[in-house]
């Protein structure tokens, strides 16, 4: 769906609206903070038949189900590899347990784990719209790009040189869309993710993969820090540090009105945007994890997790296509020169007039760097929104 | 905002729902997660008889009906339990000593709970089976309780609980039901409800949760015979304290994980098939792999690492300088074994002192040699994908059997020695070694581990005396996996009613002669062997105006009594075929149908299936038509009365006539087949001629040919052969035919290399008429037996003919190479073999007589069903082989008679021997020759043995020779058998 969708409201509501969003502090039209969120409801493990899937639905009433599911697939061999089917030895006995040293193993075998952006396919569905339509297209290719943008995720499902799991994300919007549903779809998907279980791998190096028939088993894709896994006792860094585990990526909408940074917006404060941007970032304990326990410790006092941006794009908010206010100097109806004849009435709405207060006029312009520079700090500030956003989907029950 | 999960709080009947969740890999390695609800029900009934509320509840079928409840009221009682009890066993009770249920003795009202039987169903098909017939058997007195789907016994998974833990804690839980269940009904001798597991966390658990509960061990002791009991709990149970007591280090290689495995044979870099063993080498197995022409070659303990005949395993081929030849010495493991202590397990190494003396010399022989090109490919076991143990019969090395146990109760370790050469001495522990030895036993493994050198079994049961002829007669069918029990009540069932009144309705209107044609008025008569009692075969024929003649062959119409899929059709799909022993039948199908309402009695109206062709003098086929049909057989001949009819002229009626007829057509039909290729092949066969009362063996005589027996078989043959084209080009997909594969050119490699080097025949193996030719050319005018030897040693390296279901072969793989027909199948023996019942149907619907039953139409269903039959006919052709040779070391028992005998086998410390008037062969060893065994050479290249020193001979290949054939018990194997001692040399 497009960003840009119809608003009804007048110029001068549109002014109105942009003005208190601009004052200091802003005052949102439904009282909210600057960074604070929509109220919301979730939970996991609905679709009983995925690997994963999760549900979120917004206090506007929009609603979105996901589901994962993975398949083993095989790769598709390169040339010059060299697949090793009889190892002896089998490589340091990693016979530990299965669910938590995930992080250890990408270490130890660190350049052997590869994995391509083909092996995750997501769908986007919005009801209403096609599924080629363009809104949707870009909306899938956002999420995608959160998750691929930095190559890691993708190796989570590499199981030997000749087999990975493909996952198919199916994104599907239950409600129709009465605002823009990417915070929503971004964060139903990062419950998901943190909810999906990939079988477990029984057979060891490049054999054809054999997994555990007991579902129970079957460790999480994003490993579980020890808060919620009785398991990881045998990790002690773990068992020190509650959440600093990796993350799936979260993907969040944030504005700019003049200095102010508003997150999350409604539907009619998009309307009135002077830059909308979209702000993927994920949380990862990879660099804490090889540096030393003391720099582990700061970071678990200063917040606990390190925040990485992913990628930004910026969305083209629909108050550009908002028809302009008419200042009461132009207007007719206040007795302007009404010798003036309508084809010079035209040429003052469009004219590039100065801004008159109170006057409604769309934004135009790409947004400013320091804008956006202030904006991707914002978002990624230590105990900020994110960590606020992270921390709630984390007291989601996974089941 | 109401969750989208099932609460339990919102569902009035969360209760009653719950869901199994777990991980499926399909073959074609999808792993998927699988969701599975279950609904929970409270009307299972207990299936007590002493439960009331329970028979109020339990589920009617749409009669009406209940099914009955099964546990006694009044069950048995133990020393710890004297008010009765009912057992309910965990899976590893069952996967341990499932040889315990099946006794007669004890073990009666076991409640088989679902989760045990769905486990047992995972970890062993072959035990689940045995399972599921003890649950079908009614004194047994087995009821198979769903505790999953019932309400009270249901258990969720817990966080953190293990699969196995949760089991054992569902058969806590069905067992606490049990107790709290059958005291509610108010009985005044409530029986208690036993768990019995071997698993201590298990027991542990059970007495803190106040559940009565036994080790297999402890349970048995509380019976009557515990000592014969005890013995067949199994080595594994006490594993723990011999692990504790001796670490022994691997002896063996371990296996590779499965998964491994899989990816090497999928890549090709293992290999996966049969392990077979060497009869006359058990440190020598082979086995053949797709991905070579020959069979590769497994020399020595360690690299067969524990596999036995018949496993399933994966190999991996050795490096090309360890590729040898193989042996051509006779290794006996007796001989080599002999004086292993069962009890200490010497640790040190897997490879005995003898053992590798005897491969020395296979090393320098090789090493001697500087035809390098012998040498053949060499692989080891690297992992077995399915064990395929049985039960073994044997019986226990008397030598092994220390002086203290004959006398005590304790128990004793010993060697078992299997009656079957190509498996391994087992090793046995046993409480009851006096009363066992000189018995014939019946053993199973139970496992072989890593650090032991031979594999570990327990005692089933005693078959009785060793060489009684019940105990030998039982022995054999065991081995041959023959079925011999008595028809169960469910088989019996399905016989008609009126038994041997039936008859063939008098009225034409009655629906049995719906579309049968009334062939009552032709001459038929029926040509078997003497005393044959199931008649499957008649036969007729007649002139016709035209100057051709009609031939009828009219064949038992057994489908019409045996209905797909009913139990009768089962049993008869199991036991495959008739299985004919010396002195003994076992029977396919009932004998009420066998012998009498199919068999095709004289003078008695009978249903038969018919077959009518119209021939040309020269026995071309003009026509040919199928029908149903009534006939009247007017004579059963003996193929000896039948041969005498024809060839005395003063006998002119009809009858004698048309067998004349049928004489002359079938002689040009067997030419006709010749000139195709046919070939003649031959196996060294005798009968057993027995005193009728005693049934004691007095003779053995080689078959005589007659003429009559090849005039049945012709038209039998052109019976199979008609009927093959019929249901093919009816079912094109789903014929069940038989076929008999062109034999690898490599499989006469040897046998012509030892004629061109001996006798300086050529063998041509191009096609079956080049061979039949060449194996023609084959004669030696001094001595008529030798063309019978070679067609001896090349059957042996033909392959066998195998049924199949025409949709997984390509038509020109259809051929049956001995018989030279392009397609071919087994018609006219319904009552003996199940694949001709089945052809029955499929022609019966190829002609429209009546609908075609989905079983015999199913592909899968065909192919298993040929599966089976082809194994159970080559069993049976086994036991019957093995039940003559039985026969003749008795008939031979006490005699000494000197015969000719020829070498059909040379090896470097012996040769074997086979002599045609018994139908027998020998090994003779060496160290038999003399007494010190004579030093000899062997030249492999002209198949040679001289001996010299203490006595010198030169044996040859195809040598004749005249040996003293005298009986010998063989302490090895405890069977009777021949001896043979080299008299002279021609």
């Amino acid at each position: 769906m497009a960003s840009s969708q119809h608003v009804l409201l007048s110029p001068a509501e549109l002014a109105y609206l942009h003005a208190s969003l601009s004052l200091t502090p802003p005052i949102r039209p439904d009282g909210r903070s600057p960074t604070q969120f929509r109220p919301l409801v979730a939970e996991t493990g609905i679709l009983p038949g995925t690997n994963g899937s999760a549900r979120i639905c917004f206090a506007d009433g929009t609603e979105a189900i996901v589901g994962v599911k993975a398949e083993v697939e095989r790769t598709a061999q390169r040339p010059g590899e060299e697949t090793v089917f009889l190892e002896e030895g089998g490589g340091g006995d990693g016979d530990g347990d299965d669910d938590d040293d995930e992080e250890g193993e990408t270490g130890a075998q660190g350049d052997r784990r590869k994995g391509e952006a083909s092996w995750v396919e997501m769908t986007v569905e919005i009801p209403g719209l096609r599924d080629d339509d363009s809104g949707t297209a870009f909306l899938s290719a956002m999420l995608s790009e959160a998750l691929l943008a930095d190559g890691e995720f993708v190796k989570r499902l590499w199981i030997n040189r000749r087999f990975h799991w493909k996952l198919y994300l199916d994104i599907i919007l239950i409600s129709p869309p009465l605002s823009y549903p990417l915070p929503l779809l971004s964060l139903t998907t990062h419950l998901a993710l943190l909810s999906t279980r990939l079988p477990r791998l029984k057979s060891e190096g490049d054999e054809d993969p054999f997994f555990d028939d007991d579902w129970a088993a079957a460790p999480y894709l994003f490993p579980r820090s020890s808060s919620s896994s009785a398991t990881a006792a045998t990790n002690t860094t773990a068992t020190k540090q509650p959440a600093t585990a990796t993350r799936p990526p979260i993907t969040l909408l944030v504005m700019a009105f003049g200095n102010n940074i508003i997150f999350d917006p409604s539907k009619e404060e998009l309307a009135v945007a002077d830059v909308a941007l979209a702000v993927s970032v994920t949380s990862s304990n990879s660099s804490s994890n090889s540096s030393g326990d003391g720099e582990n410790d700061e970071a678990a006092s200063a917040g606990g997790r390190s925040l990485r941006l992913l990628s930004i794009r910026t969305i083209d908010p629909p108050s550009r296509l908002t028809p302009p206010g008419v200042p009461n100097a132009a207007n007719a109806a206040y007795g302007a020169a009404a010798a003036l004849g309508t084809q010079k009435m035209l040429e003052a709405r469009t004219a590039e007039t100065e801004a008159v207060e109170g006057v409604w006029r769309a934004p135009r312009g790409g947004a400013k760097r320091m804008v956006l520079g202030a904006l991707v700090q914002k978002t990624l500030e230590r105990g900020g929104v994110v960590d606020e956003v992270l921390d709630a989907l984390e007291g989601v029950d996974l089941g | 905002m109401a969750s989208l999960k099932r609460s339990v709080d919102s569902d009035p009947f969360a209760a009653n729902i719950s869901s199994k969740v777990y991980v499926r890999s399909t073959k074609s390695g999808k792993v998927q997660k699988l969701v599975r609800e279950v609904y929970l029900r409270q009307d299972i009934p207990c299936s007590s008889r002493l439960c009331g509320s329970c028979r109020e509840s339990a589920p009617r079928d749409a009669a009406g009906r209940q099914t009955p409840f099964i546990l006694s009221e009044a069950p048995a009682g133990t020393s710890v339990f004297p008010q009765g009890h009912y057992l309910v066993p965990d899976t590893n009770a069952f996967l341990t000593a499932m040889d315990l249920f099946e006794q007669s003795s004890a073990f009666y009202d076991v409640i088989v709970l679902q989760v045990v039987l769905e486990e047992l169903r995972n970890r062993s098909l072959p035990l689940y089976n045995r399972l599921i017939s003890l649950t079908k058997s009614e004194e047994k007195r087995f009821y198979v309780f769903f505790n999953e789907f019932r309400l009270e016994t249901h258990i969720a998974r817990q966080e953190g609980e293990s699969v196995n833990d949760r089991n054992d804690r569902a058969v806590r839980k069905a067992v606490a039901w049990y107790g709290q269940h059958l005291t509610r009904t108010g009985a005044k001798k409530v029986p208690a409800v036993v768990m019995l597991s071997n698993d201590r966390d298990n027991l542990r658990e059970a007495k803190k949760e106040g559940i009565p509960a036994c080790s297999l061990a402890e349970y048995v002791k509380q019976l009557k015979d515990a000592d014969t009991l005890l013995d067949m709990i199994p080595e594994t149970e006490d594993q723990d304290t011999i692990k504790e007591k001796r670490p022994g280090e691997p002896l063996y290689p371990e296996y590779f994980t499965m998964s491994k495995m899989m990816t090497g044979v999928k890549s090709g870099l293992l290999h996966q098939g049969t392990f077979n063993v060497s009869p006359y080498n058990y440190l020598e197995g082979s086995i053949r792999v797709p991905a070579f022409p020959k069979p590769l070659l497994i020399l020595g303990r360690e690299n067969i690492n524990r596999a036995i005949d018949g496993d399933l395993v994966v190999v991996e081929v050795l490096p090309k300088d360890q590729w040898k030849e193989p042996s051509t010495q006779v290794i006996e493991e007796e001989a080599i074994t002999k004086n292993e202590n069962p009890d200490a397990e010497e640790t040190a190494d897997i490879v005995s002192e003898k053992e590798r003396k005897a491969l020395q010399e296979e090393v320098r022989r090789t090493h001697s040699k500087t035809t390098e090109g012998h040498a053949q490919p060499t692989a080891k076991v690297v992992g077995v994908v399915k064990r395929n143990w049985r039960q073994y019969v044997g019986h226990i090395d008397q030598s092994s059997v220390s002086q203290s146990a004959q006398q005590g109760r304790k128990q004793d370790t010993v060697f078992v020695i299997p009656m079957d050469r190509k498996i391994p001495k087992i090793r046995l522990r046993t409480r009851q070694v006096a009363e066992l030895v000189g018995k014939r036993i019946l053993i199973t493994i139970d496992a072989w581990d890593r650090s032991s050198r031979h594999p570990i079994g327990h005692f089933v049961r005693s078959l009785g005396e060793l060489e009684t002829k019940a105990a030998e007669t039982e022995a054999l069918l065991l081995e041959y996996d023959v079925q011999y029990r008595p028809f169960p009540k469910t088989v019996l069932d399905c016989l008609p009613k009126e038994g041997h009144d039936w008859k063939v309705p008098e009225s034409t209107d009655d629906p049995g002669w719906r579309d049968r044609e009334d062939l009552r008025h032709l001459l038929i008569c029926s040509i078997d062997p003497v005393g044959c009692q199931d008649i499957d075969d008649a036969l007729h024929s007649r002139a016709l105006p035209n100057g051709n003649f009609e031939v009828g062959v009219h064949i038992a119409d057994v489908s019409h009594f045996v209905k797909p899929n009913n139990a009768m059709d089962t049993e008869a799909s199991i036991r495959g075929t008739t299985v004919y022993m010396v002195d003994k039948r076992i029977d396919m199908l009932p004998m009420l149908l066998g012998t009498d309402l199919c068999s095709l009695k004289p003078y008695v109206e009978r249903y038969a299936f018919s077959v009518l062709w119209e021939l040309s003098p020269d026995a071309d086929i003009v026509n040919v038509r199928f029908t149903k049909s009534v006939i009247k057989s007017r004579e059963a001949f003996s193929y000896e009365q039948a041969q005498l009819r024809v060839d005395d002229e003063s006998q002119q009626d009809d009858l004698t006539k048309s067998i004349r007829t049928l004489m002359a057509l079938s002689k040009k039909l067997k030419q006709k087949r010749l000139d195709a290729g046919a070939l003649s092949l031959s196996s060294p066969e005798v009968k057993v001629q027995m005193e009728s009362e005693t049934s004691d063996p007095i003779d053995v005589k080689t078959k005589v040919l007659l003429d009559t027996m090849s005039l049945v078989e012709e038209f039998m043959l052109l019976a199979n052969v008609s009927v093959a084209r019929k249901i093919y080009e009816a079912f094109p997909q789903t014929a069940i035919l038989r076929r008999h594969g062109a034999p690898p050119k490599t499989n006469f490699d040897e046998l012509a290399n030892q004629l061109r080097v001996k006798r300086g025949f050529e063998l041509s193996v191009e096609s079956s008429r080049a061979l039949a030719d060449s194996l023609d050319r084959c004669v030696d005018p001094a001595e008529p037996f030798f063309n019978t030897l070679v067609r001896i040693m090349a059957t042996r390296c033909m392959m066998a003919a195998e049924y199949f279901c025409s949709g997984t072969q390509a038509y020109p793989e259809f051929r049956h190479y001995g018989l030279a027909s392009e397609i071919y199948t087994h018609f006219t023996s319904p009552i003996r073999r199940y694949a001709d019942l089945v052809a029955h149907r499929q022609l019966a619907a190829a002609i429209g007589y009546e609908a075609i039953h989905p079983a015999v139409r199913s592909r899968g269903r065909l192919e298993a069903v040929c599966k089976n039959i082809n194994v159970r006919h080559r069993n049976a052709q086994l036991a019957g082989r093995a039940s003559i040779a039985y026969y003749v070391g008795q008939a031979l028992r006490g005699k000494a008679t000197d015969e000719d005998g020829f070498v059909l086998k040379i090896f470097s410390n012996g040769f074997v021997v086979l002599v045609p008037r018994f139908g027998i062969e020998a090994l003779i060893r060496l160290r038999d020759l003399a007494d010190p065994e004579p030093a000899a050479e062997y030249d492999a290249e002209t198949y040679t043995l001289r001996t010299s020193g203490s006595r010198e001979v030169t044996v040859e290949l195809f040598q004749k020779v005249r040996v003293r054939v005298t009986d010998q018990k063989d302490e090895t194997t405890g069977k009777r058998g021949v001896k043979m001692e080299l008299l002279s040399v021609y």
